[in-house]
């Protein structure tokens, strides 16, 4: 305690140095931007899992095949306080005069759904929002009411018991199925129970949906999973939406990424500051030390006067991330559920306790160093003998660094990566500035006698300048790769959803009406009119042993496995598809070959020549795998997880899936064709891409603001880097101009100097950021087909060369005009 | 010829008040003799040295140096007549920390561009008894070493006027001795001009003339 008050007495004074500043600036910065990328993150994270639950129809789910559910499912979900729907889905035939349908059967009670809309339009056509039906009342879709010519208000048979028509089916919560197959209608639960729809050997799944809070819904689903029967599985909205998902992620991993960087990079100028703080402080922790006080004292001292302004520094950043998330926020708000999740503050702090470890990690080796400083020093200015503990203590941002990183959610595979070629970096540039260093030595003496000094006291200064270009590079290197990496990626992005993405798909067009339907899509505006084959079948052996008799990794698999199949057809690999493994379709194969999904071969353990055997109603196939294909899934296009050779595809039963753009707002103009062709569902995904849109633009908006971060980052580096050296410099050059030296031999020497240091760092830090990038792009972005820019590039080195230069001059041009007498009295 | 008319130096003190550190100070030392300034501390002899080396401005009078009016000068042509004309001695050495002995010593001769610059730097280091130290750097020498090396790099050029700011203020007497002849060997062989601040009276009295300071006035002249 008695350390406090020279402590607090000297506070103010401290907060003049500007290495202090920088310290504090650095640790703002790293706070404010890990902190703005997390609660940011977080946010976003909660609306698009509302949003998966709207398409859920509730926050989670339970559901079990051909059986009900325990009864303690819904009395622990009681228990909790939770909303509950329980429903039932199945395949009946309902009949209306002559007229019978295969319908696809929602049996629901009325509470659905617990989250989105289920939207019906009434006898007069207009539309609301309800819920599920009453007792003797049926929901219809268009082609369900097509096909058994019904009209609303009329009654169907269906189970052996009258419905009434009461609604035309807009659009449900449908777990994000884009392909239902057969017509659809929601009945009353209570209906199909007294039908005996749901008795013993009814092939009904049951289902359970909850909504409530999300701490209760966390408790429920953890109870749920200790005591799910067999055949029964949990649905998280994070199951649906699988596009979505990919989109986000890759957005959620740059983020994080700027935002590491960032930080990273403010921990080289935390370092650099707190490097010349101990500089700078030596005399006094001498002096004082020299006049009796303990280690332990000066420590203290130490520590209270630099804790108080890194907590000042931390409360700043978290204020700045709260801030910049919420503004974030604001502007996006559109594009997001309303309500907007609640603004949480964890993140933040969290962000604080990286800043924190930030700043133990960078700026403790060279203070430690300082609390060691021997009372001898006040003879001798120096920091006493490098000890091994120090040494291994100047390793220290290495662990927190890959700490950050793995609390960033990077993963072990990003944490090492990203770790180790930033090591290279470093490594690297300490390499080449050495061995360029020893070489400007070497020329020095042959060189012009001013380039001469300038060289030879960037050579004589090793240690300094070792440190100043490593850190240049490092942050160079980082800034470099995101200012590259970001806009390709984006325009990635943008590339991939044109304006005119197909937007509308129709399904069960026969080969006969294919003419027809491309006229009148062609009539009602459309554009962009794509038709693949479908073949809807079920996958029966494998190498010939029977799906019954295979044995499985999971239950999970086996569903899959039992899954309707959607087989299609291409003479050449589609958009997007890339053949990973074995070769595309030879012309006229005499067995049938198929190409498999890469991640679906995994799962079923497929290689290429395995024998796949499909069913497809009454006939059977057997095919030969021949490629394995890489599938960009988060392209809204449609894609297959296994295409046939067009020989063999064309034999089977199939009709055609179409998708086309049309301006949003146009559907009216589609309704020629829904009753000219009545045998075709037109499924609108206007709303899906506009969300995938959304997203892409707040991403955008988002890194564009935590780049700025990384920048200012980059900038303070530089700065730091720069004025490392600072006294050394001023000391020196006001000695040279006593000894005479005039404006112009000044000017060389720090041109020499600092176009050096510049060149060292764009070098090894230009070359970083391609391989980085590179690296990033194939493994964490999913950019194949990345190519790091180099014209931008080679631009970036050379205004990092010029930009060190000129400001290494502008430090020299301030000595030039001043008498050296007054700066030598200075120091 | 080094002239000096009414010269003053004003600082503005911390405190915020001007502060007269010399005031009307009149001097002048011929080509090739030697001069010495002495006076209590803070009594402004190095900042007359400083000034009259025109290592500063001073705020009113008229420095010449060899012809040269210093004071109409700016910073950058008075620099570049000090790589010709001036060697400096600090009172507190001013060596660079970065540079070893020979180095520090080589800087006035690599400014200038001069030929044979390494065998001239080791011939003034030898000169002040520290043959054995080239390269050794500021750190590893002792206070009276590191003022040898700063007397090596005031001469290591052969300026025409020499300035010492207390040259054997660290030094025993016998090495003080010998740096003393050898800067009045220097001065007899080449004819460099010697102006010494120093609180030795052996050195003040071997001077051509005695200039004692008192509060920023030149208080008694001895010729
Ligand atoms: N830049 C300045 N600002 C304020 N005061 C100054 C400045 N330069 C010199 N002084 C003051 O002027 C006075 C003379 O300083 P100077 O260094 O010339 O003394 P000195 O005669 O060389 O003393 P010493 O024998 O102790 O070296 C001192 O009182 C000093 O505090
Ligand atoms: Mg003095």
């Amino acid at each position: 305690m008695k350390a406090l008050p020279p402590a607090w007495h000297g506070l103010r004074r401290e907060w003049r140095l500007p290495e202090l500043r920088t310290l504090a600036a650095a640790l703002v910065l790293a706070v404010a931007a890990l902190g703005a990328v997390a609660s940011l993150g977080a946010r976003v994270e909660q609306a698009l899992l509302a949003r998966a639950a709207e398409m859920l129809g509730g926050n989670l789910g339970v559901s079990t095949d051909y059986r009900n559910l325990p009864a303690d499912f819904s009395a622990e979900a009681a228990r909790l306080g939770l909303q509950q729907n329980r429903s039932a889905n199945f395949p009946s035939m309902a009949f209306h005069g002559e007229a019978s349908q295969l319908l696809d059967v929602l049996a629901t009670d009325p509470a659905w759904p617990l989250r989105g809309h289920a939207q019906l339009a009434a006898g007069n056509g207009r539309v609301y929002d309800g819920h599920g039906p009453a007792r003797g009342e049926v929901y219809l879709d268009q082609r369900a009411l097509d096909a058994l010519h019904l009209r609303i208000g009329d009654t169907l048979q269906f189970g052996g018991m009258p419905l009434r028509v009461a609604a035309r089916l807009v659009q449900m919560p449908d777990g994000g199925e884009l392909f239902a197959l057969a017509p659809r209608a929601v009945v009353n639960l209570a209906d199909a129970e007294a039908a005996g729809l749901l008795g013993a050997g009814s092939r009904a799944s049951h289902r359970l949906l909850l909504a409530g809070a999300p701490a209760q819904i966390a408790a429920y689903a953890r109870w749920a999973k200790a005591h799910l029967p067999g055949g029964a599985r949990l649905i998280t909205p994070t199951d649906v939406q699988q596009r979505l998902r990919f989109a986000f992620n890759r957005a959620s991993t740059l983020l994080r990424l700027i935002a590491l960087l960032s930080a990273l990079l403010s921990g080289i100028a935390i370092a650099l500051a707190a490097r010349r703080y101990a500089l700078r402080k030596i005399d006094e922790v001498a002096l004082l030390r020299a006049l009796g006080a303990p280690r332990r004292q000066v420590l203290g001292l130490l520590a209270t006067r630099l804790g108080s302004i890194a907590l000042a520094a931390l409360a700043v950043g978290v204020l700045l991330a709260l801030v910049l998330a919420a503004l974030a926020w604001h502007l996006a708000q559109a594009l997001l559920p309303q309500p907007a999740p609640p603004l949480s503050i964890a993140p933040a702090l969290g962000a604080a306790l990286a800043g924190l470890a930030v700043l133990l990690g960078f700026a403790l080796p060279p203070l430690t160093r300082l609390a060691s400083v021997p009372p001898q020093a006040v003879f001798r200015r120096s920091l006493g003998a490098l000890r091994w503990r120090d040494r291994l203590l100047y390793l220290l941002p290495l662990p927190v660094a890959l700490g950050l990183i793995l609390a960033q959610g990077g993963g072990l595979k990003l944490s090492l990566g990203l770790g180790l070629s930033l090591i290279g970096v470093g490594a690297a540039a300490a390499l080449i500035s050495a061995a360029l260093l020893a070489l400007a030595r070497h020329t020095a003496a042959h060189a012009h006698p001013a380039l001469r000094i300038g060289l030879a006291s960037l050579a004589r200064r090793r240690g300094l300048s070792l440190l100043q270009s490593v850190a240049l590079s490092l942050g160079l290197s980082a800034l470099l790769l995101l200012a590259v990496v970001t806009p390709a990626l984006l325009s990635q992005w943008q590339r991939e959803l044109p304006p005119d993405t197909p937007n509308w798909f129709a399904l069960n067009v026969q080969g006969a009406q294919r003419a027809s339907f491309a006229r009148q899509v062609a009539q009602a505006g459309g554009t962009e009119l794509n038709m693949l084959p479908l073949v809807v079948g079920n996958l029966s052996t494998i190498n010939g042993v029977p799906i019954a008799q295979q044995h499985f990794a999971d239950a999970a698999t086996r569903r899959w496995a039992e899954q309707t199949l959607r087989l299609s057809w291409s003479t050449q690999p589609p958009p997007g598809n890339s053949v990973v493994a074995g070769h595309w379709f030879s012309a006229q194969p005499r067995m049938a070959e198929v190409s498999v999904d890469r991640g679906w071969a995994r799962r079923f353990g497929i290689k290429l020549g395995d024998t796949l055997g499909f069913q497809v109603g009454e006939q059977n196939l057997d095919a030969r795998v021949t490629s394995l294909r890489e599938v960009r899934w988060d392209s809204f296009r449609v894609n297959f997880f296994l295409l046939l050779d067009p020989a063999h595809g064309h034999s089977l039963a199939h009709n055609w899936l179409a998708s086309f753009h049309l301006p949003p707002g146009q559907a009216t103009r589609l309704q020629a064709t829904s009753r000219a062709l009545p045998n075709v569902s037109l499924i609108d995904v206007d709303s899906l891409l506009a969300r995938l849109r959304g997203i892409v633009v707040q991403v955008g908006t988002a890194l564009r603001w935590v780049l700025g971060f990384s920048l200012l980052a980059g900038a303070l580096v530089l700065v730091a880097a720069l004025t490392a050296s600072a006294r050394e410099r001023r000391h020196e050059a006001a000695l040279l101009r006593t000894l005479g030296a005039d404006r112009r031999q000044l000017l060389l020497a720090s041109i020499a100097e600092f176009a050096m240091l510049g060149a060292i760092a764009a070098f090894t830090g230009a070359l970083g950021a391609l391989a980085t990038g590179q690296w990033l792009a194939l493994n964490m972005l999913d950019l194949p087909h990345f190519i790091v820019p180099l014209r931008p590039l080679l631009l970036a080195m050379l205004v990092t060369v010029s930009v060190v230069t000129l400001l290494g001059l502008a430090g020299t041009h301030k000595l030039l005009s001043s008498s050296p007498l007054r700066i030598l009295r200075q120091e | 010829m080094l002239e000096a008319r009414d010269v003053s130096k004003r600082v503005r003190s911390p405190g915020g008040d001007e502060l007269e550190i010399l005031d009307a100070v009149d001097l002048c030392v011929p080509r090739g003799a030697s001069a010495a300034i002495v006076g209590a501390s803070g009594s402004g002899k190095t900042t007359l040295l400083g000034l009259l080396a025109g290592l500063d401005q001073p705020s009113a009078g008229r420095i010449v140096l060899d012809g040269h009016v210093l004071t109409d000068l700016d910073e950058e042509r008075r620099a570049r007549l000090r790589r010709r004309l001036v060697g400096f001695v600090f009172q507190s050495f001013q060596l660079l920390p970065a540079l070893s002995a020979l180095e520090n010593v080589l800087l006035p001769l690599e400014l200038e561009g001069a030929g044979n610059a390494v065998a001239r730097a080791r011939e003034a280091l030898t000169a002040v008894g520290l043959a054995r130290r080239l390269r050794h750097y500021p750190a590893q020498l002792s206070g009276g070493e590191q003022q040898r090396v700063a007397i090596a790099r005031a001469f290591v050029h052969q300026p025409r006027v020499l300035f010492a700011d207390e040259p054997t203020g660290n030094l025993d007497r016998r090495t003080g001795a010998g740096v003393i002849d050898l800067l009045f060997e220097l001065n007899r062989a080449h004819g460099t001009t010697l102006v010494l601040v120093t609180h030795d009276n052996n050195l003040a009295a071997r001077c051509d003339a005695l200039l004692e300071l008192l509060d920023g006035r030149i208080r008694a002249v001895q010729a």
